[in-house]
């Protein structure tokens, strides 16, 4: 297609320039780039904007703005026709008589100049965030002053001794334990000098009789060297205690605790599987206390001087009892918990045994019993009794006590003469003496007790004394460990003390580790296993030693938040 | 030329490193074990805590460093890092804390670091997608030049409604001062106008012209409402064009100022944890 070009613009004095241009082209494009056929230079118009076809006469056509896909659905077609001019945004297009040699011929004509157009009402109005007054800078600063001043700068006053007090409350990471929340929010309770550790003085102002882990005789302070209460005791973690439970911080000396310290007098440990050694059992040894290391080829025994064979008593057939028939004894008939639940009370003769063991004077005269402790407060006893019945004791019971027919002194009638008097009180001393004799030496005493009789004091023959051996039990031969029994109590007694074949009651029927083990695993999970580290059964400080022996409390004065006084 | 994103950059290079940072630190969490539990006081604690808060300086640097342009490394490398590093700072952030949060400054300082984030991750969001959209809205156009066009459209629309009824002059008339582009925030982030008295216009037009029976002046009414529908459909597009970049620049109103404020309160915990040691 060929095309005449007619192009009008008005000049700055009123008038207009023309100028005329020939194009050829199939398609004609109208826009604003220059490289258009007919270039339309006004912003207001698009890049290419649509184009002018031959279709039996020239056509307009646009598609949708800024597309050059002619293919594109055409949203405006005009055939250009002399007479009737079309508007492409501020210009107008007319059809001008087609010269010769062309194949149509236009005018174009801005009829709307970019400065005639009235100015919208939409520039006035706020078009941009920042044109809204909002600031990032703004917002930023006083985001920043506000969280330093409420969070830094406001409550560091009372602990920096600034010249206000305010509250740090904020600055608080979590709940302090339970035991503490009477210190509550008194932070200078522990935290005494601003950017220092907590440091030890502080927890023994309140707890300074918390022991050393050894001795002196191990030099705690040099063994422990920066090692303070924090390192294993965090608080502030919640209200429940916090402290170190891990065993690398045990194994890391008592893996080798020898190359530690050579006065040492424990093995190594690493792990309770692993590497744990048999249990050690301490035992009273008189004044010594002794640690023994038993296995099955040599079991402890510990003499606690008393006849008491297990095995007689745990007969399943029973034990004859004086009043009840055969009676078939359990461990708890004897074993009873103490308070804490976890232990046992000690055996107690009145309380566990003389319901059967039963200390009577003479079963076949009477039914009383002397008192169990010192021999002669039975002698004593005794004495009395058939002095009592040679002086007053009915025909009766004289005859079964005595075997010699007669009545107590007393009851005879008229006044007993001087030999009558003599003859009683021999009989009673006579009988008292066989009576304590087969109580002590045979029939009462020595069924469970080492029984030894004293020699007669010169100047006063027939005066019986005996010496028992003290009975020495213990119920704690494993004072390292700590055991609850009753975490325990769905275990049968005999798992771990199996004592029904126990003849002697030197025989110690505590539990080797190996026991143990069948349900406690080392300090990593195991499946079917208790998971069981060092602090399980064992316990850090040994109260014997204190932590600090120079400790001496500065603050008198009590640390507790104090109450306010209650208004009356 | 392919167009590559930021979070593409040199391959991957950035995600690739903070995902190795994030691996070493779940390594170290999982291997560490502290007593009686994990918190920010412990080695690693320390060690994680000491890395969060360079990084946070780090990032905190891009705010500074992308307005200099004689600085060194390309800023398409630092926006890259910027983004994939704050990232892995939420990461061993959260282990620092040991999942151990309160109603505290410490606490305040974490969840101001995840709203930093946050608000960034918005923003990635909004670069990602709002350019191809805005481009795809205007066109040849620019939203000057569609003004102007609006411009155009207004007079050509007044001079013709002229020799219309008054009540339909009327609604040009309203449409040509009365309209406006933004205004408001809530405008300029709804694209939309409630009150638009050209739109009023547009709706009100056949139902206030169908009463015209003179042949002319049908014609020009019907001239008149292909300009109002026009000028409707060239402010809608000026509307997006603002919304668009309204929503570029606000997520950083909330990126920036939180940014600062996590400063200060960083700079708080620190002081804090420090003094109660």
């Amino acid at each position: 297609m060929k095309l005449l070009v007619v192009q009008r613009a008005p000049r700055p004095d009123g008038g207009s320039t023309q100028t005329k241009r020939t194009v050829s082209a199939d398609w004609v494009r109208v826009g604003r780039n220059a490289s258009c056929e007919v270039h339309l230079a006004d912003p207001r118009i698009a890049l290419e904007q649509g184009m002018i076809v031959n279709r039996g006469g020239p056509v307009y056509l646009e598609g949708e703005a800024g597309s050059t896909d002619i293919t594109r659905k055409t949203v405006r077609s005009v055939r250009l026709k002399p007479g009737e001019p079309i508007e492409i945004g501020p210009y107008e297009i007319k059809v001008l008589d087609t010269p010769a040699g062309f194949d149509a011929a236009i005018s174009v004509d801005l009829v709307r100049p970019l400065e005639a157009a009235p100015g919208p009402a939409t520039r006035t109005a706020p078009r941009s965030l920042s044109a809204l007054g909002l600031s990032k800078r703004a917002t930023a600063w006083a985001g920043l002053v506000a969280i330093l001043l409420g969070f830094l700068v406001i409550p560091a006053g009372r602990v920096l001794h600034l010249p206000w007090s305010g509250n740090d409350r904020s600055w608080d990471p979590g709940p302090v334990i339970l035991a503490h929340q009477q210190v509550g929010s008194k932070c200078s309770a522990c935290h005494e000098v601003a950017f220092q550790h907590v440091k030890d003085r502080a927890c023994l102002e309140c707890h300074p009789k918390t022991g050393q882990h050894v001795g002196p005789e191990l030099k705690p302070a040099t063994l422990f060297e920066g090692v303070r209460c924090a390192s294993c005791h965090k608080d502030h973690k919640g209200a429940r205690p916090m402290y170190r439970d891990s065993d690398a911080f045990c194994v890391d000396c008592h893996r080798d605790i020898h190359s530690r310290s050579a006065q040492a007098k424990v093995e190594n440990v690493s792990d309770f599987t692993a590497g744990h050694p048999p249990f050690a059992l301490t035992m009273a040894d008189g004044t010594t206390v002794r640690r023994v290391r038993p296995d099955r080829a040599h079991p402890a025994k510990d003499d606690p001087h008393l006849a008491f064979p297990h095995q007689k008593h745990l007969d399943p057939n029973g034990v004859k009892s004086p009043t009840r028939g055969r009676v078939k004894l359990e461990c708890a008939n004897c074993h009873h918990p103490d308070a804490s639940r976890r232990m046992f009370e000690p055996i107690a003769f009145e309380k566990d045994c003389q319901e059967c063991h039963r200390l009577e004077i003479e079963p076949a005269v009477t039914g009383r019993q002397v008192p169990h402790g010192k021999p002669a407060d039975a002698v004593a006893m005794i004495d009395e009794f058939y002095a009592t019945l040679a002086l007053r004791g009915v025909p009766d019971s004289f005859q079964k006590a005595f075997g010699v027919p007669g009545e107590g002194l007393l009851r005879r009638v008229g006044e007993p003469t001087v030999a009558e008097r003599e003859s009683a009180l021999r009989l009673a001393s006579r009988k008292a003496h066989e009576v304590a004799v087969d109580l002590v030496e045979v029939r009462v005493c020595k069924t469970c007790h080492e029984v030894k009789r004293d020699a007669e004091p010169k100047g006063s023959p027939n005066t019986l004394a005996w010496t028992v051996t003290p009975v020495r039990t213990s119920n704690r031969w494993m004072p390292g460990a700590k055991f609850d029994h009753q975490a325990h109590s769905r275990t049968p007694c005999a798992d771990c003390h199996d004592v029904s074949k126990s003849k002697k009651s030197s025989d110690m029927a505590m539990p080797t580790i190996e026991s143990c083990r069948e349900c406690h695993g080392g300090s990593k999970a195991q499946t079917g296993k208790v998971t069981s580290s060092c602090l399980l059964c064992h316990g850090f400080h040994d109260a014997r030693h204190p932590w600090d022996p120079d400790f001496r409390p500065r603050n008198p004065a009590p640390r507790v938040a104090q109450a306010e006084p209650r208004a009356r | 030329m392919r167009h590559y994103s930021i979070l593409e950059y040199a391959r991957f290079r950035w995600f690739k490193a903070s995902l190795a940072l994030c691996a070493i630190a779940a390594a170290a969490y999982l291997w560490h074990d502290p007593s009686p539990k994990p918190y920010g006081g412990t080695a690693l604690g320390y060690t994680l805590g000491t890395i969060g808060a360079l990084l946070i300086v780090w990032l905190l640097w891009f705010g500074v460093r992308k307005r200099r342009y004689d600085a060194s490394g390309n800023l398409q490398g630092w926006l890259s890092a910027h983004v994939y590093l704050g990232t892995a700072l939420v990461f061993i952030v959260t282990l620092h804390t040991g999942f151990e949060l309160g109603w505290n400054v410490h606490t305040l300082a974490y969840v101001l670091m995840l709203l930093v984030v946050a608000s960034g991750f918005y923003g990635v969001f909004a670069y990602m997608r709002v350019p191809r959209v805005m481009t795809a809205n205007l066109g040849e156009h620019t939203l000057d030049s569609l003004l102007l066009r609006i411009g155009d459209v207004d007079r050509e629309m007044r001079e013709k409604a002229l020799s219309l009824p008054d009540g339909l002059f009327a609604l040009v008339d309203r449409s040509v001062k009365g309209t406006k582009v933004g205004g408001s925030l809530g405008r300029l982030l709804s694209g939309t106008d409630p009150h638009c008295p050209t739109a009023l216009a547009v709706h009100e037009w056949p139902r206030a012209a169908s009463h015209l029976r003179d042949e002319t002046a049908a014609k020009l009414s019907k001239d008149v409402y292909g300009l109002l529908l026009q000028k409707d459909q060239l402010l809608g597009r000026a509307r997006r064009d603002l919304r668009y970049q309204a929503i570029l620049q606000l997520w950083l109103y909330a990126h920036v100022p939180l940014a600062m404020m996590l400063l200060a309160a960083l700079v708080a915990h620190i002081v804090s944890v420090f003094i109660y040691w």
